[in-house]
Parts: structure tokens; sequence; C-alpha cells
């Protein structure tokens, strides 16, 4: 239907600028770090930190994991539905490992500490799935 | 005087002859030699002369030490331009004693076991820092203390199996190592 002013293409910029803004808004970056430790063969302490990014990250989206059918629209519970999935990715992604151990009297105790450091995510959600990126 | 000179030129002919007929004669007798020679070029001949297989020898020699030298340097690296490398580690953790359910004790025991299969991809890898120090009073071992620590990074390691066996969990997990990698 032709607009009483006449000027359709206006019009269609309007409205795509308002799709392409909508989109990169749904497109939005999280920082995630993750940390495990070992002592003497049985797991003590595991922690996922996910906070939403407050500064703009740099870099490109690298390797990203796909998470199929999320019915969550925030990433916290996304990720304690798919947590074996995405702990599973951050395995593949590269952790760091320090491992220390003391054998007093030949008495042994060990301490391993697996860690990904705090990284950017490009996090994009919609209806069918959810496209998780680290930024390197 | 023509007399003469043909007579010249006879006996220096048959002199000739006769210098050919020894030469011929030298030549003969190499062949019956035992030396046998291997080149590896395949350009040595059959050994005719001799003078040919004596100096055969002599480059053969610097090329086996050369070769020598180079299967040795191919040794000493281990990580080679086309080739991979492939490390294989087994992991074993337990579950902690007050878990709900086994499901849970499972879980808890397979990420222990994880771990300690990354801390021996990093050990294999990089290698171990190790101190030690012993205490002793009055001729007698009062302590004995041995530190070990690793740190490293590991990326791309796969989980090939894991088994849960009466509260023990073993992972076995493998990396593959390439040049490039490490290319700097």
């Amino acid at each position: 239907m032709r607009s009483r002013d006449g000027n359709h293409s206006f019009t269609l910029a309007i409205c795509s600028v308002v799709f392409l803004h909508s989109l990169a808004l749904h497109a939005s970056e999280y920082l995630i770090s993750y940390r495990y430790l070992v002592k003497d063969a049985t797991l003590y302490n595991e922690t996922l930190f996910i906070s939403k990014a407050m500064k703009k990250c740099l870099g490109t989206p690298q390797k990203p994991i796909y998470l199929d059918n999320p019915k969550q629209k925030s990433l916290k519970d996304l990720l304690s539905s798919y947590d074996s999935e995405f702990i599973e990715y951050i395995h593949k992604l590269g952790l760091h490992v320090e491992h220390q151990e003391k054998t007093n009297n030949f008495i042994n105790s060990s301490t391993t500490i697996l860690t990904l450091k705090t990284t950017c995510f490009k996090v994009d959600i919609n209806e069918n799935f959810a496209k998780i990126a680290p930024l390197k | 005087m023509k007399y003469s000179l043909l007579l010249v030129a006879l006996l220096s002919s048959s002199t000739i002859f006769a210098a050919d007929d020894t030469t011929k004669k030298v030549t003969m007798e190499p062949a019956v030699s035992n030396i046998t020679v291997v080149c590896p070029t395949g350009s040595c001949q059959k050994p005719t002369e001799v003078v040919a297989e004596k100096a055969c020898p002599a480059p053969e020699l610097h090329k086996e030490k050369a070769l020598e030298a180079a299967k040795a340097e191919v040794q000493e690296e281990v990580l080679m331009d086309n080739a991979n490398i492939r490390i294989s580690v087994t992991g074993q953790g337990v579950a902690p004693m007050n878990t709900s359910s086994p499901a849970q004790a499972y879980a808890l025991a397979k990420r222990a076991a994880t771990a300690d299969a990354y801390r021996l991809i990093a050990e294999k890898v990089k290698g171990v820092r190790i101190d030690g120090e012993d205490t002793i009073q009055n001729m007698m071992v009062k302590r004995s203390t041995v530190r070990t620590s690793v740190r490293a990074m590991v990326r791309n390691a796969n989980v090939v199996e894991t088994t849960f066996k009466e509260g023990l969990c073993e992972v076995e997990m493998e990396i593959t190592l390439s040049h490039s990698q490490f290319a700097q």
C-alpha cells in the first residue's frame, strides 16, 4: 500500500534500521570464566562465572558451539540446562593446568586447578538455536 | 741411407708395440683382485683400474658419516615437520564420600579424572618441576619433602574412553601434537 506522502524508500530505510538494530541487540557479549579444583583425586570446588560485558569486546568469533532449541532466554539459565555440553566445549577451547604435589615423609597430597581465564563470548540466541563463540 | 731410416722406423715401431704389450699386462693384472666396492651413487665401474677402486671408498666413507650424523640429528628432533605425535594418558579420580546419588558420584569422579588426565598431558608435554628437601639431624632423616609442580595450557585434548568401577573413574584422553603448533 502506498503511503500518503509517497516516500517508499524512506519508510523502508527506517524499517531496515530498526530490524538490524534489534538483531544487533540480540547478539550480546558475555564474560565467562571457569575454574575447578581437584584435591587428592577428589573434586573439591567448581565455579562458572557468567557476566554481561559492560564494554564492547574486541576480536573475532572463533569455534562456536550451537545449542539446539533453547527454551531459556537468559544465558545463565541456558547454560545451566546445557552444562555438560558447555563444559565439554570449554575443555576443548583450552584450560590452564596448575598442579602441585607434596610428599612429606612419604605421605602424598596433590592439588590440581584447571582454569578458563575470563574470556569474552559472543552469544546469539534465536528461536531455533543459541550460538556461543569466544572472541579472540 | 734409406735402409738405415727404414730400420730406425721398424725399431721404433717394434718398441712401441712392445710397450703396448707391457701396458696391457699391467692393466689385466688388477682384474683378478678380490676387492668389492659398493658405491652408493652407482657410478663406480668394475674394478678394472686400481686407481679408480682406491678413489671410490674415500667419498663413500664421508657420505656414510654424513648420513649417520643426519640420522642422529633426526633422532634428536622429537617433533618432525610432517609427523604428528599422539600422546595418550589415563587419568584417575574418585567420588567424594558425601554424594547424594550414584550419578552425582560418577559426575564428580569423572571431573576429577579429567583434571588428572590434563595434568598427565601437561607433565608429558611440558615437563615437571621437582624440588626436594631432606632434613638430617643427629645422623637421622628428620624430614623428607618432595614438591612437584606443573603449569601448562592444554588445548584440543579429546576424551577417548571413560570407565567407572567401584568408585574409581578412569578417563583415557589423547592429544595430537604437530610441528606447526610450536612453530614460531
